[in-house]
């Protein structure tokens, strides 16, 4: 047994690595998808069929001049973006991507990772506070109050999973999974509700379309991002496809058995279901118009949140009526 | 608040451009200036919002960043060479630009357009309709999803069809989308042989395509959320302001140029008119929409019917000084994808009466921009953006 | 909620269906898409049937374009083809940068001498390089595919005698 402090050096290396080479790419993924949605071919020039294009927009973004504003809090503008990737990132270390490769397999893997997702509001907010400008300051406030508002369906989702299961770590919840059936599946109802009421309320804390106030691009030009130039748009950008690939990596565990699979269970199937998830998660930003803050509002507090309690509540009584956790 | 309105119908309403300390001192409002440069101000266009929290209290719209000054520089070229200038005016619709031009210049000079002319006019007109509206509903979808959403999806599916038609007009004139096919007298460019068939397979194309945007954006729930209720256009208002077009027709009055003083050869042809009542965002779409099928079926009405003659009724212009009026003066106007676009033309100017002593163009979305003082203030910004983008305007018409 | 999450699956199922139609767009600029024959890119100068310079420099062009892009000089010498002295252009520039591509000078042309070519000018670095003279747009009649229009042509199209028929040409 590795020393337990060298094998986490490891493990963290090696999930950056490849969590960041893979949201790379899933810029290249998402450009061509949505181009060919849009009857267009995507990204051509560099490389074959464009592949290189994530290189050189990475190279384009670094040699870029990094303009802070003069009124502008200036550490607060420079520590927000890298702020956002480390929490994206550190959210990839409860993740369960086999049965043997998991960063830290914490016993509150699910209340961990919604904590991180509370706290990544807080970097948005400083982003757009710190530009001192007033669409950042708009949407900085949007993004505060739509992510806030947003946990709560998240977090009665995330509780359907961990009530049937009877644990907070991920990997217990894909055992069981692997023995029970899926949870989107079975038990019928309450599973499949939980799941289509995590993904509205994933994306609304990552604010992917219909949910982007925030950075909604035709009212407040970039948003929260506007004053951003260089590595530190990129490093906002490249948070906002981190979050998304990992809300649907913990989809996939919570709701679609993780690594589970017809024939040979392994990491295969869990990147599988990431990719597919991911994929679907751009399908809806490329064909959805967005909410009006105030709609969105409304549609988390009048109906996904007693919607949730009732969920939550009808999971428990499936465990009840069961009698107990097996 | 002592104010200076007179009329009985506008009394009861707060004057826009009154100075906001006048009504309350204590508001802390932020100014925000949706500014020249926006993705969503449809050309530079400035709007000065004075907000609270998110909801608009009062706005002040500056227009004049694209000012050319084309009614002067009409003054100054010969009225053979302004059709070309023209279509810059509404670069969205050039030719509803070209010809209320020249037909105002024919009504100068007393010239009789031959029929087979105005039935091309006609038919260019109503292809120029669709594509104008195509080009609206892609924008307006931009403004409600983003460039990086849903609304550019849209877009690009508009402007797949919108090719469709600008391929039409690129074989008849040449060009993609300044044309100047239109000259006094008649029209330049004929029908190339093989037209026929390709403007009806793309109008099939257009109509299948449209039931499949309607599926996309206006039949769904948050398209409807966004557009119901959201920057109502009343028919007071919109008569008091002059305002025409679709956004007049979405306010309930049954008001449309072709039908009610015809030109070209509406005359012979049965245009019929689209209205809702709502005059909300929602209601401007749907009347945008109709009008669209409504073209796609005056074309399929008038291409088998195209009557053979003479394309001009003059000689073919050989010289600038072609035309020459001395005195007199004529007003023209056409129904504009966005209004009633009218030239008014005083005959008599310099090159021995070949220009206009003087040109006035009657821009439509000039007097659509002008309500946006009082329907926008109690709406959010989002709301702002989504009425901008509804009531289509085209800054190169407001600022000439 | 039920009716966000139908209307979202029937616009999702549009782009979806949109997803495997042929694209719209072509990779530009390896592949060029055919222009149709009456495209207004670029300009030519002809010579006529027996080989001489078609342009007279009448400046008829020079007085009907509305930007005043073009500048003319006229001068009389002998022709090489028939020996006579006839007028001919010693000079014609036209400006590229400031060509609004309205046609009309094709149109007042007595002897059909400029014409529009379907091909654009490659991109340059430097405004003068888009400046045509003479010898490109000499140049230009071999280089680049004529347009359909020349002055004639456009006035058959017009013109109340000729146009009987309402087919074109083309």
């Amino acid at each position: 047994m590795m020393n337990p402090w060298l094998r986490a050096l490891v493990y963290a290396l090696l999930i950056c690595t490849v969590i960041l080479t893979l949201t790379a790419w899933s810029i290249w993924f998402e450009r061509k998808f949505a181009g060919r949605m849009q009857s267009r071919l995507g990204p051509t020039f560099y490389g074959p069929a464009g592949l290189a294009q994530p290189i050189m927009d990475a190279l384009k973004l670094l040699q870029k001049e990094w303009l802070i504003p003069e009124t502008a809090d200036r550490w607060l503008f420079i520590l927000a973006p890298p702020l956002t990737v480390i929490l994206a990132l550190g959210s990839a270390a409860v993740i369960p991507f086999s049965a043997t490769v998991v960063a830290a397999d914490l016993d509150i893997g699910v209340l961990y990772l919604l904590a991180l997702g509370s706290l990544m509001v807080i970097p948005v907010w400083v982003a757009g506070w710190s530009s001192n400008n007033k669409y950042a300051m708009l949407g900085a406030m949007r993004a505060v109050a739509q992510g806030v508002s947003y946990e709560i369906p998240l977090v009665l989702a995330s509780l359907v999973p961990v009530i049937l299961a009877g644990s907070m770590s991920l990997s217990d919840i894909v055992r069981y999974q692997m023995e029970h059936g899926w949870f989107v599946a079975w038990p019928p109802g309450p599973g499949l509700i939980a799941f289509l009421f995590f993904l509205p309320a994933s994306l609304a804390e990552a604010n992917r379309i219909p949910f982007d106030i925030p950075e909604a691009e035709s009212e407040l030009i970039a948003g929260v991002t506007t004053e951003y130039t260089g590595m530190g748009f990129g490093f906002l950008y490249l948070a906002e496809y981190l979050h998304t690939l990992i809300v649907s990596a913990v989809a996939s565990a919570l709701f679609f058995g993780g690594w589970d699979g017809p024939f040979r269970p392994g990491l295969h199937w869990m990147v599988l279901k990431t990719l597919l998830l991911f994929a679907g998660i751009f399908w809806v930003r490329w064909s959805l118009v967005r909410f009006r803050s105030d709609q969105l509002m409304k549609l988390c507090w009048r109906y996904m949140v007693p919607a949730g309690l009732v969920l939550v509540m009808s999971a428990g009584l499936w465990v009840f009526f069961r009698g107990g956790q097996p | 608040m002592a104010m200076t309105q007179t009329s009985p119908v506008t009394a009861g309403w707060a004057d826009p451009y009154l100075d906001i300390e006048a009504y309350d001192p204590e508001a802390d409002l932020m100014v925000l200036n949706l500014g020249p440069q926006h993705p969503s101000t449809h050309g530079v266009f400035r709007l000065k919002l004075y907000l609270d929290g998110e909801i608009i209290v009062k706005v002040v719209p500056f227009a004049g960043y694209l000012h050319r000054g084309v009614e002067k520089l009409c003054e100054k070229l010969t009225m053979v060479q302004l059709p070309p200038i023209f279509d810059k005016n509404d670069y969205v619709s050039p030719m509803m630009n070209e010809q209320s031009l020249v037909m105002s210049f024919e009504a100068l000079l007393g010239i009789e357009v031959p029929r087979r002319a105005r039935y091309l006019r006609t038919i260019l007109a109503e292809l120029q309709r669709i594509a104008s509206h195509l080009l609206w509903l892609g924008a307006f979808a931009m403004d409600l999803g983003g460039a990086l959403g849903g609304g550019s999806t849209l877009f690009l599916y508009c402007f797949r069809e919108r090719e469709l038609i600008l391929d039409l007009f690129e074989e008849l004139t040449g060009g993609r989308f300044h044309y100047n096919t239109h000259l006094i007298g008649g029209n330049r460019h004929d029908v190339p042989v093989g037209w026929d068939p390709k403007v009806y397979a793309a109008l099939d194309v257009i109509e299948a395509r449209l039931v499949e945007y309607e599926d996309f954006l206006t039949r769904n729930q948050i398209y409807i959320d966004r557009t119901r209720g959201v920057g109502v256009v009343d028919a007071e208002l919109a008569m008091n302001l002059g305002i025409t077009g679709p956004v007049l027709r979405a306010a309930g009055v049954d008001h449309d140029l072709r039908r009610d003083a015809p030109y070209h050869c509406y005359d012979e042809i049965d245009v019929r008119v689209v209205t809702a009542t709502a005059g909300d965002c929602e209601a401007r779409g749907t009347v945008r929409l109709g009008e669209m099928r409504e073209s796609i079926r005056l074309v399929r009405e008038l291409l088998p019917g195209l009557p053979t003659g003479p394309l001009g009724a003059r000689k073919p212009i050989k010289t600038p000084l072609a035309e020459k009026a001395s005195k007199g003066h004529a007003y023209a106007c056409v129904e504009s994808p966005r209004g009633e676009l009218g030239v008014y033309t005083i005959g008599g100017g310099d090159n021995k009466g070949a220009s206009p002593y003087r040109l006035k163009i009657r821009s439509p979305s000039l007097h659509v921009l002008s309500c946006l003082p009082y329907v926008l203030p109690g709406q959010s910004v989002s709301d702002a953006v989504a009425v901008l983008g509804s009531l289509d305007p085209i800054m190169g018409e407001v600022d000439r | 909620m039920n009716l966000y999450l139908r209307d979202s699956l029937r616009s999702m199922g549009v782009s979806f269906r949109n997803l495997f139609r042929k694209p719209t767009t072509i990779d530009f600029p390896t592949v060029r898409r055919p222009r149709p024959e009456r495209f207004r890119a670029s300009f030519a100068l002809l010579h006529d049937e027996t080989g001489d310079e078609a342009c007279v420099g009448c400046k008829a062009c020079e007085r009907i374009c509305p930007s005043n892009i073009i500048t003319v000089d006229l001068i009389k010498r002998e022709s090489p083809v028939t020996g006579k002295k006839r007028s001919y252009a010693s000079d014609f520039v036209l400006d590229a940068n400031a060509c609004i591509y309205c046609e009309l000078c094709v149109q007042v042309c007595p002897t059909d001498a400029i014409v529009m070519v379907k091909v654009a000018e490659e991109p340059e670095f430097s405004r003068r390089a888009l400046v045509l003279t003479m010898e490109r747009l000499y140049a230009n009649e071999k280089l680049r595919p004529l347009s359909y229009a020349n002055a004639t042509k456009l006035a058959a199209m017009q013109a109340p005698a000729v146009a009987a028929k309402p087919e074109g040409e083309s």
